[in-house]
């Protein structure tokens, strides 16, 4: 016990001391929303204002950027340069070492929420979720169904470079087609029908609708897909779990 | 004397290719014993499947009393390991990386490694920052903070210059007066005659010789004959009877034989016959390396 949290503790400290981590996890997803608030700072979306319609999402998508970059880019560079195998030969065991990275990668999120909450209130009058307890489940069950998501499509990965590269791909695909960055009304059907395919759309629409319109009651089709996701990653991320590249 | 490891008949294939056929050995507690051999000669799959990390094909690998890939949680708390080439997270300090690895483990002897390796003035550099040297030492300490019964390296010296290479030897020994079992791989010759005090030497994935260091340089003729001269040559040399192999460096050769009297007669009766001069003629003892080559040889003539 005390080994899983000296880790995570270890792990978060790591992520501070990367200037660029720090960046894009919390400042890019400021400066996206302020260059996008610049633009459209008083437009309104079915019924929604700026803050409402894209602090969420960008809360959302954030959960996107921790799990692949934080947790999956980095897990399997651990894997490629033997940090993973050299606990392999001590007592520690695999699912301690995902706990731990787990809980790091949540304290960040956290922070990033926080932050971006903050940030829409102070510039965009923004309120706090109208259906708070809500709000935070829908996080917990985004974070549940992202985090071993990304861990598994990561873990296909021979090294960094195609670890990075998959993130990528996941990030931008997700975060221009599932209505996270651009509304999805502005789109053709087809695109939005696309959307429905990613996991982000769900995390967006359980997140911009616990904040503005109702309870997580409201959304079951969205948190049994989520859930669903998280089922099915965890399973297989712990199947295909391995020490090393070889 | 007491059996700390035992192997018996193993192999193991990865697809099409067999990385080991058929090894028996047996390592004895507080000694230290290498396994030699070229580059992709079964070394470190052999290895692994003592650590518990390879699951052996067929044949019995007992280690301390258990079988690696089956009672591999009860090993790990029991041996250390230090892998070939592996990392510690860039931006880990070496007190912190100190830290996460001892508590892994109910009881260790981290004050005394980190005055051992000489770690203190260290402890709050990154991984990162830190010498090839310095990065092997830590991974030692990490390997060896909980005073394991036996101590795995895998290619320990690989990458370090002479002089920390000379030094990680030193803390070598010094772990195995302190009753420490060290089973080590290398490719470097010299390593193995400096350290082990039993040698099992492997090509593709063969057992080919095992004994003391000592034992293995008498009984194999591998004795050369060392002189200078300009005058000869190496077509002469390489057909003389006995003789298994010549190197040249600069006028300075190299005879390998296995019968070095009477390739010296032949040599000496060559050059008062045509007058030729050689300086500093000797008997040389063989090294493990040479040793290595013969057999590197035979394995390419066979």
């Amino acid at each position: 016990m005390t080994a899983m949290v000296k880790l995570a503790s270890l792990e978060t400290k790591m992520f501070f001391r990367d200037r660029l981590s720090v960046f894009w996890t919390f400042l890019f997803p400021i400066i996206m929303i302020w260059l996008f608030g610049s633009m459209f700072g008083d437009s309104n979306v079915s019924g929604l204002s700026f803050a409402e319609m894209f602090v969420p999402s960008w809360i959302g998508v954030n959960i996107v950027t921790i799990s692949f970059f934080t947790l999956g880019t980095v897990l399997t560079g651990y894997r490629e340069t033997g940090v993973l195998r050299r606990y392999q030969s001590t007592p520690i065991r695999s699912w301690m070492i995902l706990a731990a990275h787990t809980f790091q990668g949540s304290v960040i999120f956290v922070i990033s929420a926080l932050l971006l909450m903050v940030f829409g209130m102070l510039m965009y009058d923004l309120t706090l979720p109208a259906y708070i307890g809500s709000t935070l489940l829908a996080l917990l069950v985004s974070i549940l169904a992202f985090f071993p998501f990304a861990l598994f499509l990561t873990s296909l990965a021979k090294n960094t470079q195609a670890a990075a590269a998959i993130s990528s791909l996941c990030l931008n695909l997700m975060l221009f087609l599932s209505g996270a960055a651009f509304p999805l009304e502005f789109m053709p059907t087809i695109l939005q029908n696309v959307a429905k395919v990613l996991p982000l759309y769900y995390v967006v629409e359980l997140l911009r609708g616990t904040w503005n319109i109702g309870p997580i009651t409201d959304y079951g089709l969205e948190v049994g897909v989520l859930l669903g996701i998280s089922v099915v990653s965890t399973a297989l991320a712990s199947r295909f779990f391995r020490w090393s590249g070889k | 004397m007491e059996e700390v490891i035992r192997v018996q008949h193993v192999s193991k294939s990865y697809g099409n290719v067999q990385a080991v056929k058929d090894i028996s050995l047996s390592v004895r507690k507080g000694e230290v014993f290498g396994i030699i051999g070229p580059n992709g000669a079964g070394k470190t799959t052999t290895i692994e499947m003592l650590e518990g990390i390879r699951k052996p094909d067929s044949g019995e690998v007992s280690v301390l009393g258990l079988t690696p890939h089956k009672q591999l949680r009860e090993l790990n708390k029991r041996i250390g390991v230090q892998f070939q080439a592996t990392a510690i997270q860039k931006k880990m300090k070496v007190k912190e990386a100190i830290d996460l690895f001892a508590s892994f483990y109910p009881t260790t002897q981290k004050d005394h490694l980190i005055e051992l390796l000489g770690l203190e003035e260290k402890m709050n550099v990154m991984f990162d920052d830190l010498s090839g040297g310095w990065k092997q030492r830590v991974t030692l300490a990490l390997a060896t903070l909980h005073k394991p019964e036996i101590l795995f390296l895998d290619e320990p010296s690989m990458g370090l210059d002479p002089h920390a290479r000379r030094e990680l030897w030193g803390l070598i020994s010094t772990l195995k007066e302190q009753g420490c079992t060290i089973v080590v791989t290398t490719h470097y010759m010299e390593e193995a005659e400096k350290l082990c005090d039993r040698v099992a030497m492997i090509y593709s994935g063969q057992l080919r010789a095992l004994d003391t260091t000592q034992e293995l340089l008498n009984q194999i003729p591998v004795h050369y004959l060392a002189f200078d001269t300009d005058e000869l040559e190496y077509d002469f040399l390489i057909s003389l009877p006995n003789v298994v192999s010549v190197e040249v460096e600069n006028q300075s050769y190299k005879v390998l034989s296995e019968d070095q009297q009477t390739t010296a007669y032949y040599i000496f009766k060559y050059c008062y016959d045509n007058n030729i001069l050689i300086k500093n003629f000797r008997f040389e003892k063989g090294s493990l390396d040479d040793l290595f080559v013969h057999f590197l040889e035979k394995e390419e003539t066979a």
